[in-house]
């Protein structure tokens, strides 16, 4: 399309504007992690911080058990991301390259699955852990992350095998590589885009869930960090500074995550699972 | 994000030959093993407890039962409970405004950011989209923490900035003190959230729609607004409802933001329907009528997304 120069500009503008908006709370984070308690507190104007300290960082890091939530926070999510992607691939393979009894079935079973509204299930889970002597750790709660990101990662995952031409497969087979050896490699080193976008997801949605976290983890030592982050109020008082150096914290290994797999990202993140 | 890719996603060709079942090779057993540790996770942590959440809802359950193991069958007693609490009509109004609401303005905000990337150069598209994912990325909790604080009553940039423009009566107001206010601001938060993957999602279908196609518009003489219509449209549409659909599970569901900012108030009136299910549940401990709460949820989840779903599950995706 021919496109006039003040067009141009105008668009340009209205991008620069529509960026700056989605960026201010980002930004805004930051600067104010990086205000001294005195700057934040004050009445004055500061949209640009004059100065730079890292005291809020040091004030979140050093609160009592910062560094355990971190460490629960990581564990659950690796843990659940690692579950998820192993389980997920296993039954990716069968329900896209093979046939067999009661496939449909399964496949019935990942959709309906994928739309479970888990924050309704909250209370016969709650029930089930107890049973199971699970309440309370992160055993429990890591199994229950599994559980959300299962059906998308199949699903997915699933797109994505049926993505790999199956003439590839056959061409392995002629070159005399048994199953094991068409998934290791063919199958495997094809997935690549398809592992990381569903792993994004399981991290994404792991590393911010809370519902459960709040309800599970009733131990203060076994808590994640949304769980902590989310009662401030308490651990803080009014230290704005400081809540916002801890959700810099929070946000970091979910941004390097985004970052490691931005290209993948950018080149159709979902299009393995939805098909328009 | 110095090359964002724009290539086009990997496509499932419907090749002939791509569904031909390989010879088996003599383990009939092969599929059902690999799919073993899938299937029991998705029965016994996503099944089980949605058959048990209905089998809840007709127990009385408090503490009580829960300690003693009693199971104490009441019939629709804790249904009767729910329906006639006022309290749990202003919660199904309140979710459903508030569900409509921030579902239309994301979809609409995400197909503008999708429309809008696509008529960027590539530095200030780069720009954008840089931001975009700093906010889809930066996680539910943070997120909340920081418009809690822009919208700080004493020393919140939002009320510095209006006295600063000249409204003067926004110097200590608090965006908290109303139900309607607090979800105000928590669909805003939402907003924030959400818009960059929808955005994302339907600048990824704008890109594959082939150029030519805007290239033959124009050659016919199409304005802008008519080659939108004409060749972008078709080809968003369902990708539109895809996300619609899917923003009206998300959105409906919303418990974070809320129990983090108010905890459902001032006084309950922020209070949505997966924070009554919270307070009814765990707060206080009626698992029972927690239960109720959860099945009506969903009854109401699915009779605003019915037609959707039945279109989901007869979909070609699902097929043999």
């Amino acid at each position: 399309m021919r496109t006039t120069r003040a067009q141009r500009f105008w668009v340009s503008a209205l991008g620069l504007v529509v960026a700056a908006i989605f960026f201010f709370p980002t930004y805004w984070m930051l600067t104010t992690a990086l205000k001294t308690p005195g700057q934040v507190l004050s009445p004055a104007y500061d949209l640009v911080p004059l100065s730079v300290t890292l005291v809020n960082f040091a004030s979140a890091l050093g609160k009592a058990g910062f560094l355990s939530f971190l460490v629960n926070s990581l564990v659950v999510t690796l843990g659940s991301v690692a579950c998820a992607l192993a389980a997920g691939l296993l039954a990716a393979v069968p329900l896209a390259r093979m046939r067999f009894h009661g496939r449909r079935g399964f496949l019935l079973l990942v959709l309906v699955a994928q739309l479970a509204p888990l924050e309704a299930l909250f209370v016969p889970m709650y029930l089930i852990m107890r049973d199971a002597d699970l309440l309370n750790s992160l055993a429990g709660l890591l199994l229950v992350y599994v559980a959300f990101t299962l059906p998308f990662t199949v699903w997915t995952l699933r797109g994505f095998v049926k993505g790999i031409p199956v003439e590839l497969d056959e061409a392995a087979m002629v070159d005399g590589c048994g199953r094991w050896g068409v998934f290791r490699r063919i199958t495997l080193p094809l997935l690549g885009p398809g592992l990381v976008s569903t792993s994004v997801f399981s991290f994404v949605t792991a590393w911010n869930e809370f519902l459960y976290a709040l309800v599970f983890l009733r131990d203060v030592d076994k808590q994640t960090l949304p769980v902590w982050l989310s009662s401030f109020k308490t651990a803080f008082g009014t230290d704005w500074g400081g809540v916002m150096a801890a959700s810099v914290v929070y946000a970091i290994p979910a941004l390097v995550f985004f970052v490691l797999v931005r290209r993948r990202l950018l080149s159709g993140g979902v299009s393995g699972a939805v098909k328009g | 994000m110095a090359t964002p890719t724009t290539a086009a996603p990997p496509r499932d060709t419907p090749g002939a030959g791509r569904r031909r079942p390989r010879a088996a090779l003599g383990e009939p057993a092969v599929p059902y093993l690999m799919l073993a540790p899938a299937v029991v996770v998705m029965l016994a942590l996503l099944a089980w407890p949605a058959v048990q959440v209905l089998g809840i809802s007709f127990r009385k359950l408090d503490l009580g039962e829960l300690v003693r193991g009693e199971v104490v069958w009441v019939g629709f007693d804790n249904y009767a409970e729910i329906l006639t609490d006022p309290v749990f009509w202003s919660a199904t109004a309140r979710t459903v405004v508030f569900t409509a609401a921030v579902v239309a303005a994301t979809v609409a905000l995400g197909l503008g950011v999708g429309v809008l990337m696509r008529h960027l150069g590539a530095v200030v598209r780069t720009l954008l989209q840089i931001s975009l994912v700093l906010a889809w990325a930066t996680p539910i909790v943070a997120t909340t923490t920081v418009f809690q604080w822009m919208f700080d009553q004493e020393y919140g940039i939002l009320n510095k900035t209006l006295v600063l423009l000249g409204f003067d009566s926004f110097q200590g107001h608090s965006w908290f003190a109303t139900g309607a206010s607090t979800l105000t601001v928590i669909g805003l938060l939402v907003l924030w959230q959400a818009t960059p993957f929808i955005g994302f999602t339907l600048y990824a279908g704008l890109v594959t729609t082939p150029r030519d196609l805007y290239e033959a518009a124009a050659i016919d003489g199409a304005s802008p607004w008519q080659a939108f219509r004409a060749v972008s449209w078709p080809s968003l549409r369902p990708m539109l409802t895809l996300v619609a659909f899917l923003s009206v599970l998300w959105d409906f569901k919303v418990f974070t933001q809320v129990w983090a900012i108010r905890q459902g108030g001032p006084d309950g009136s922020s209070t949505t329907l997966p924070v009554l299910l919270y307070l009814k549940g765990i707060s206080g401990s009626h698992f029972g009528v927690a239960a109720a709460v959860a099945v009506l949820m969903l009854v109401v989840l699915v009779a605003v997304t019915w037609r959707y779903l039945r279109l989901l599950v007869r979909s070609p995706e699902t097929e043999l």
